[in-house]
């Protein structure tokens, strides 16, 4: 562990873990990417100036719409909120910081290292070109064979699965950190929409995820899901909407948090039935996974499906007129103060209102026909998604006095607005008027020029207004006037309760809500042991409440100061990103020959420093990964605590159910894809490829592991080291048998029958992708339980894990994970 | 649903055209009202409300830094529900009467057995072909018949791509490997009122590549008689091993009487 540098000390911003930096991080970062999509966006509209206008080639054009999409909604939208959830979600709630600091720096740093590659990727031959949907089969390498392709979609899934930590991250900080006395109901709105997002985020982006690692399987190792007839584009449709649609909320509602909040602020009101819009915001997460298919009512789903949806998509509507009528009743009655952070906000439910209305219009199946693919669609999810960050523009200026100590210029903020507002109607509403243009073309019929002249004209004023928030918070910055600690006048939340900006560790007495409303309490801390809450009297409480003293003892670190600092995140995420990096260009330049058997197999490398930057990331990701593991980082539990609906979880373990709950959404995607595949192909035309000897003894030896890990952890809690060191061993022993049958059984496939990843000699050669990409994904997953039970293997050996066995016990559970995904695997591969 | 009883009983087939122009204008009649109201009615709160910096009234309760959050009740909850229940009868209706509207576009009007022309639609990059009920194919421009229900079977020789006429207000996806059923029908009059040859643009409405903006076709609808004589034509002329390109009937060979 390593002392936190100062600010001002380059290397605090590399090492740094505490949330408020790495909510700062992810606001600067994000605002690089809503200029580097802003650019884009720029480029398109001049584009659009003329009909017949070629300021790009046509690849180039569709280059920059991809890029803008995707920058613009993973990269932009959600860091953004993000950086304020990571900066205020432990301030609202009372906790020190988020539940796993570590994990939190790795997200950020993933997610900077993403939007890297990405940008990296338009040097490889120009970047993807299939739009931000990347429909199928034009998003695989046969239409879009650049390296840079590949390299934004690696992209992707490297910020996806960043976001996956992060969501964890959440869900846990939310879950198990929340101040003694506040109650779920209680929260703030701003963390009440973050935990409706992180919620809907563990889902959909595991959806995400795994669409995303079958796409790159494509890429790099040439399965061919996406390109086969047998329903290979409805399924990128299937999968890419189920993660596409809770996608908007989730981009949404950390805005409507904002929103909510900046409201009640500004106008010193208390929410409309505050506990109806709770309701509507937990429904809307609910029926957001329920009507993806309303973006694909023109294909050939039937009438039935396409009613069903309707009928959803309409029912989704309903809780979000709520939440509007609640957000505009609140005003009334109140003392409404024009400040910038309102004028933003009420912006935002002004075009938020009309990004509602037009959503109604796509709602009723016979508009969409006519809807589907032009300018109604861009302009309905800009007034949605873009409306809706309006607000947190608003977010920006409300908490830039807490995150800088420093006033904002009010009258620079409120020019800010006058011209962001008209230059974003200039621009969108003006793609209400031309819609029949149909989407991401720039050769488009003259009698809409008009509209799209006036829309470049917005863009460019949109474009400029932002400058003028970067000068006046530059500004600000370096020569504002001092904020202080709660420069408004109608705040509530308890980030305003603390300096601006706040201490380190915020609190300098534990915050609690126990008398109804905040205090900080002293807790007595005995000498030598864990802090023991005390009641008024200064004797010790001997009720317990939700308290984990009991669990607190068994922390052998209890008397540690709590870290603050590791190097560790940013290193696993750049080796991840070289190795990623890597991966993009392999398939084009490492070259397979099968021969007759393992040994005349021929490799052939034309451009050397792809595969090696593939194994120098991965190398460098083993071994940051095991200094991570072995790091002295002190995270302290929370010790009072409001934990409802875990109570009693401890925040390990609840961070691993909440890892393993995305899992199965990635696994069920991959299983889901077999079997969507296998029905649009003739369920009965295939037989198992495999003969089922080799899985049913595979089936065994797992479960045989799981039941040494119980073995392990019984061991671990007698204390004997030998059974601890038998039992981990005999799984290690067992995972690799697992393993050695596996690569038998493909090497029998491939050189014995002839099935490979992309052909096969008795059938459909998409069923031998599926084959080889669904058994894959699972062995990597063995490959990482053994990687980590190696690991487990010599602390043991080295005497750990005799005090405290629950890393064993966490181990067990990802193992038992994997093993049950393999009991799904098995008759689905070798029997039916 | 008074409407769909009112294209059971109506003489003629309503074109998509004009199904849209009649459920998007209501709909954008209701949006527009709402959308005045609920926007007037904020605006004119906002203003009303507005901190002017006079002493608070009596019954302002001004929120402190610390409070566990509660919520508005009285008058304002019960106005709340009030204009919620409103907003859910307005769009469930309006979506019971589009429901209407879309069984009548599934199934596209009553022809009985006669005349319906099947033509196969084939996307390609970047371009569409089609294959007529005789095995002829023409690429770019698709020549029908007025007065006569045509069902198209859309479908997509590389990448997804969508087929559709603004105009005409026809619309289907072009997959690999699917095959997506769409109709449309042209009167007589239209045609007459174009010069006796109607033509309607056709674009590619979802991105497929490079050529994605020039993608493009159209759909040219003569009388029934003119495409008849072209259509028994271009049997022939497939006999004969050439393709009719023309629907002036002068290539070589002729057109039988």
């Amino acid at each position: 562990m390593s002392e936190l540098p100062p600010t001002t000390s380059v290397k605090r911003w590399l090492v740094t873990t505490n949330h408020k930096d790495i909510g700062i991080l992810y606001t600067i970062t994000a605002l690089f990417f809503l200029l580097f999509g802003g650019v884009l966006a720029l480029l398109i509209r001049v584009q659009l100036w003329d009909p017949a206008n070629q300021v790009l080639s046509g690849l180039a054009y569709n280059e920059a719409v991809t890029a803008h999409g995707l920058i613009m909604v993973f990269w932009f939208l959600s860091p953004f909120g993000f950086g304020f959830a990571n900066y205020f979600v432990p301030l609202q709630i009372g906790a020190d910081d988020l539940a796993f600091p570590r994990l939190n720096a790795l997200s950020y740093w993933m997610y900077l290292f993403s939007g890297v590659l990405l940008g990296i990727s338009f040097f490889q031959g120009g970047t993807l070109n299939a739009g931000w949907t990347m429909y199928a089969p034009l998003n695989v390498p046969m239409y879009t064979p650049s390296i840079g392709s590949t390299g934004a979609v690696l992209a992707l899934a490297m910020f996806v699965i960043g976001v996956t930590a992060s969501t964890v991250n959440f869900l846990t900080s939310i879950h198990h950190s929340r101040a003694e006395g506040m109650g779920i109901m209680d929260m703030p709105m701003f963390t009440w929409s973050m935990l409706a997002t992180v919620w809907m985020m563990l889902f959909a982006f595991a959806a995400l995820l795994a669409v995303g690692l079958i796409l790159a399987s494509d890429r790099v190792l040439g399965s061919v899901y996406f390109s086969a007839t047998e329903g290979g584009s409805l399924l990128w449709g299937h999968l890419f909407w189920f993660f596409g649609h809770p996608e908007v909320y989730i981009v949404f509602f950390p805005a409507l948090g904002a929103m909510l909040e900046l409201f009640q602020t500004f106008s010193g009101r208390r929410l409309v039935g505050r506990k109806w819009v709770i309701i509507s915001i937990c429904l809307i997460s609910v029926q957001s996974f329920l009507v993806w298919m309303h973006h694909m009512f023109l294909t050939t789903i039937n009438l039935e499906i396409k009613t069903l949806m309707m009928a959803t998509t309409i029912g989704i509507s309903l809780p979000f007129d709520l939440v509007v009528f609640s957000l505009i009743y609140t005003l009334i009655k109140g003392r409404i103060q024009f400040t910038t952070p309102f004028l933003f906000a009420f912006g935002a439910l002004l075009l938020f209102i009309l990004g509602g209305i037009t959503g109604v219009f796509l709602g009723a199946i016979v508009l969409d026909y006519e809807f589907r693919g032009t300018y109604w669609v861009v302009a309905h999810f800009h007034y949605v998604m873009f409306g809706g960050a309006t607000a947190l523009f608003g977010a920006a200026y409300y908490w830039f006095p807490k995150m800088t100590g420093k006033m904002y210029d009010e009258l620079l903020g409120k020019i800010h607005f006058v011209i962001f507002f008209i230059g974003f109607n200039a621009v969108y509403f003006s793609m209400f008027l031309g819609w029949e243009t149909p989407r991401r073309v720039f050769e488009y019929n003259p009698a809409f020029q008009i509209y799209h002249q006036i829309g470049t004209i917005g863009a460019f004023m949109l474009g400029f207004s932002f400058f003028i928030m970067f000068y006046n918070f530059a500004k600000s910055y370096v020569s504002g006037p001092d904020a202080g600690a709660n420069p408004w006048d109608y705040s509530r939340t308890a980030e305003w309760a603390v300096p601006s900006p706040p201490p380190l560790e915020n609190w300098s007495n534990r915050p609690s809500y126990a008398s109804g409303k905040l205090e900080f309490v002293k807790d007595y801390v005995p000498d030598g042991g864990p802090a023991v809450k005390t009641d008024d009297n200064g004797d010790v409480a001997t009720d317990g409440g939700d308290s984990h003293s009991a669990h607190i003892k068994e922390y052998p670190y209890w008397d540690k100061h709590p870290s603050h600092a590791s190097i560790w995140p940013l290193a696993l995420s750049f080796a991840l990103g070289v190795l990623f990096l890597g991966l993009s260009g392999f398939h084009d330049n490492v070259v397979f020959e099968l021969g007759e058997s393992l040994a005349s197999t021929t490799v052939t490398i034309s451009n050397p420093v792809y595969p090696i930057l593939t194994v120098v990331g991965l190398v460098g990701l083993v071994a940051s990964g095991v200094k991570w593991g072995l790091e002295d980082f002190y995270a302290p539990p929370t010790e009072f605590a409001e934990r409802w609906p875990f109570n009693g979880v401890e925040k390990v373990k609840l961070g691993m159910w909440f890892f393993l709950a995305s899992d199965v959404i990635v696994f069920g995607a991959f299983l889901s894809a077999a079997i969507f595949v296998r029905y649009n192909a003739g369920w009965r035309t295939w037989s198992p490829l495999t003969e089922s000897l080799p899985g049913l003894i595979n089936t065994f030896v797992l479960l045989t592991s799981s039941f040494t890990v119980i073995l392990a952890l019984v061991a671990a809690h007698r204390k004997s080291r030998q059974g601890v060191l038998a039992s981990l061993g005999a799984t290690i022993a067992l995972g690799f048998t697992f393993l050695a049958i596996k690569l038998w059984e493909w090497h029998h496939e491939i050189y014995d029958v002839g099935v490979t990843i992309a052909q096969n000699s008795h059938g459909d050669p998409i069923q031998a992708s599926i084959y080889y990409v669904t058994t894959g994904l699972h062995g990597i997953h063995v490959v990482g339980g053994l990687l980590i039970a190696i690991f487990l293997f010599v602390r043991a050996y080295q005497g750990h894990y005799m005090e405290d066995e629950r890393p064993i016990e966490y181990f067990g559970l990802y193992w038992h994970f994997v093993d049950i995904v393999w009991v799904f695997i098995f008759p689905l591969f070798y029997l039916f | 649903m008074i409407d769909t009883v009112i294209l059971q009983q109506g003489t003629g087939w309503r074109a998509q055209a004009e199904v849209f122009d009649e459920i998007f204008f209501v709909f954008l009649a209701l949006g527009t009202l709402i959308g005045t109201i609920v926007v007037s009615y904020t605006l004119w709160n906002v203003y009303k409300y507005r901190d002017d910096g006079g002493e608070p009234k009596d019954d302002f309760d001004a929120p402190v830094v610390g409070e566990l959050p509660t919520g508005q009740g009285g008058p304002k909850a019960k106005k709340l529900f009030l204009s919620f229940g409103l907003s859910a009868i307005v769009v469930i209706s309006l979506v019971v009467y589009a429901y209407g509207i879309l069984l009548y576009v599934e199934e596209g009007p009553d022809t009985g057995d006669e005349g319906d022309i099947e033509i196969l639609v084939e996307g390609y990059q970047f371009g569409w072909e089609y294959e007529y009920p005789n095995g002829h194919t023409e690429t770019g421009e698709m020549i029908v018949p007025a007065d006569q229900r045509i069902d198209i079977e859309v479908t997509s020789r590389d990448v997804w791509h969508n087929f559709g006429s603004s105009e005409l207000r026809i619309k289907s996806d072009a997959i690999p490997g699917e095959t997506n059923s769409n109709w449309f029908s042209v009167s007589s009059e239209e045609v007459e009122a174009q010069g006796g040859e109607a033509t309607y643009m056709v674009e590619c409405f979802e991105l497929c590549g490079s050529g994605h903006s020039a993608m493009k076709g159209q759909i040219t609808v003569i009388p029934q008689d003119e495409w008849e004589e072209w259509y028994a034509g271009t049997g022939e002329e497939n006999a004969n091993g050439e393709n009719a390109t023309s629907i002036d009937g002068t290539t070589a060979g002729g057109v039988p009487a």
